[in-house]
């Protein structure tokens, strides 16, 4: 009777040692850590920014669960190896690995996200005022808004942490921008070019010498630096700050194009108080016979629209407004200057209006900022 | 003996073909078509994770019908396959559910951000309507440029919402709608400028 209950005694704590020996298949902590990898991932936003990685892992991990699932009810010896443990291990420290590579580049993209649209703001911003200062803002016509949209879209997009859509729209925004400063170089590349400037200071030499062999009055009008100059006798004698047209630095083609006219002109006309709405005029040839000539031309070889008219009513004059900053092609004094300058004209005045009379011009420096601008884009 | 040795033959054929389990091709081919469903309905962009996950779980059950396959007929067990592509179909109308639900909102935030931003350039443009023709139209030649400018912008916000690329049109609708309201101000203080228009003269 002793023997049996001893027996039943030794039984039973046999028993008790052999279920406290087996071990679960899978520890429950590496299945959690592992969800918190999976977490982590996602907050990483690694199904959008490192679709493939992401993938790799959620294979592994899905057949691993599922291959958990099926061997739940599993107990093993803790001596025993398991093979689905060791897996998950692999699959942790593997994606731990992944979680922090992420992490880097995440980073790493954020910082080169910021710095680029950061830089491609301020590259912006720059051009966008050096156009401004030489009237380029009509003559880049949608590109401005175009570039404009690309930018703030690049700052949104990294905003959202969208950094490969930011530096996608960001690229987009440097190649609009070069477009640009490429156009501007390409329009007005002539206050540059030291063949049209040698020929513009030839026709205000002319002017000014002229203003001294007749003992008279005579302007030169420089467009780039926006000044009128009044010569007496071959002598400078007053120069004044100039307003022009909207699209003032173009070539005058079309009536309505906003561009102030280059030639030799001569005052045709004064228009004293009650004559003219702009205070003060003095009224100019344009369109004389070059003007005419060079008009037709373009008609015949199809550069201008046949329903297009040559303009007119050029003239210099005072301010209507003096908030106003541009003209519709007329070149505009402020009122006093324009009383001095009625005053020191008569009709007949030639006025020459030219690009420019320096090489270090307004339109050439800004240009030549811009290319260098260019390539730092 | 003879009937003895064939009734045990008999039955041991009987357990055989019983044995032989075959793969549930049906319930694999419906959750294919499920991924596919749901790779349809955006998952991929809008459930992107769980999209994966959903990859993850027919990459399982394709490995283990490839698995039980290669098993000798006697010992193949598809209740495990049976068991993901059940899953696999449930996920997969979840995630569509999730995926389309997603999509419609960004696309109702992509055209309400469309329309606040048509609206802008609708009140940008009456502005500039309402500017001087006359020599003072000078003062708003260049801001009229940038009012072409984005009325041709708001087509592309169009072609991304045509792409359904929600995200990239709210993101211009708003650019679009900001850069409006930039120009209107400026059109604004022009017109404080200038006062009243003036009859066109030639030029």
């Amino acid at each position: 009777m002793a023997l049996d209950q001893t027996h039943t005694t030794l039984a039973v704590i046999l028993c008790v040692l052999c279920l406290a020996g087996c071990v679960q298949a899978v520890p429950p902590d590496l299945l959690v850590a592992l969800e918190a990898i999976d977490q982590d991932l996602i907050a990483l936003r690694a199904p959008e920014a490192a679709p493939e990685e992401y993938r790799q892992f959620v294979r592994q991990w899905v057949a691993l669960k599922a291959r958990v699932q099926l061997d739940d009810d599993l107990i093993r010896w803790p001596w025993e190896a398991s093979d689905l443990e060791n897996e998950l291990r692999r699959l942790y420290i593997t994606s731990e690995r992944t979680v922090s590579q992420l992490h880097e580049r995440q980073a790493s993209q954020h910082r080169t996200a910021q710095a680029t649209v950061a830089r491609l703001e301020e590259q912006l911003h720059a051009i966008t005022s050096r156009v401004e200062a030489i009237d380029g803002r009509i003559l880049l016509g949608e590109r401005v808004v175009q570039t404009d949209l690309l930018v703030k879209q690049a700052r949104s997009f990294f905003e959202q942490k969208d950094f490969q859509r930011a530096m996608h729209a960001a690229e987009k925004a440097d190649h609009a921008l070069k477009a640009q400063t490429a156009l501007l170089s390409q329009e007005l590349g002539r206050y540059a070019d030291e063949n049209r400037i040698a020929y513009w200071q030839t026709m205000a030499r002319q002017t000014i010498e002229w203003s001294r062999i007749h003992q008279s009055t005579a302007i030169v009008v420089s467009k780039a630096d926006r000044e009128l100059i009044l010569y007496k006798s071959g002598r400078r004698v007053l120069s004044y700050p100039v307003r022009l047209g909207f699209n003032g630095m173009l070539e005058k083609q079309v009536q309505g194009d906003g561009a102030t006219p280059e030639g030799r002109y001569r005052v045709t006309d004064k228009r004293g108080q009650g004559q003219t709405q702009f205070y003060r005029a003095l009224a100019l040839d344009y369109p004389n016979a070059e003007d005419r000539r060079r008009f037709n031309y373009a008609k015949k070889s199809g550069r201008i629209s046949p329903a297009k008219g040559i303009g007119g009513q050029i003239e210099i004059h005072g301010a209507d407004n003096e908030l106003l900053a541009r003209t519709l092609g007329c070149i505009m004094l402020d009122n006093p200057n324009m009383a001095m300058l009625f005053e020191g004209v008569s009709v007949g005045t030639p006025v020459t209006i030219v690009g420019a009379l320096t090489r270090e011009n307004a339109v050439a420096l800004a240009l030549s900022e811009l290319a260098q601008r260019r390539n730092q884009i | 003996m003879l009937r003895t040795a064939s009734l045990v033959s008999l039955a041991l054929t009987l357990i055989m073909i019983a044995g032989c389990a075959e793969p549930p091709t049906q319930e694999i081919q419906e959750a294919e078509k499920a991924l596919k469903d749901a790779q349809e309905s955006g998952a991929a962009t809008y459930s992107a994770e769980e999209y994966a996950k959903l990859e993850g779980t027919l990459t399982t059950l394709r490995k283990e019908v490839t698995d039980q396959d290669g098993k000798f007929s006697l010992f193949r067990d598809y209740g495990k396959a049976q068991q993901l592509s059940a899953s696999a179909k449930a996920d997969s109308e979840r995630i569509k559910t999730a995926a389309t639900l997603k999509k419609e909102e960004a696309k109702a935030a992509a055209l309400q951000a469309q329309q606040v931003a048509e609206e802008a350039v609708k009140a940008t443009q009456d502005l500039v309507a309402k500017a001087p023709v006359g020599k003072d139209r000078a003062a708003v030649e260049a801001i009229r440029n940038d009012v072409d400018g984005l009325k041709s912008l708001l087509k592309q916000v169009q072609v991304s919402i045509d792409k359904e690329d929600y995200p990239a049109a709210q993101t211009q609708a708003k650019a679009i709608h900001d850069m409006s309201q930039g120009v209107s101000t400026e059109i604004q203080n022009a017109l404080a400028k200038v006062g009243k228009g003036r009859p066109a003269r030639k030029r």
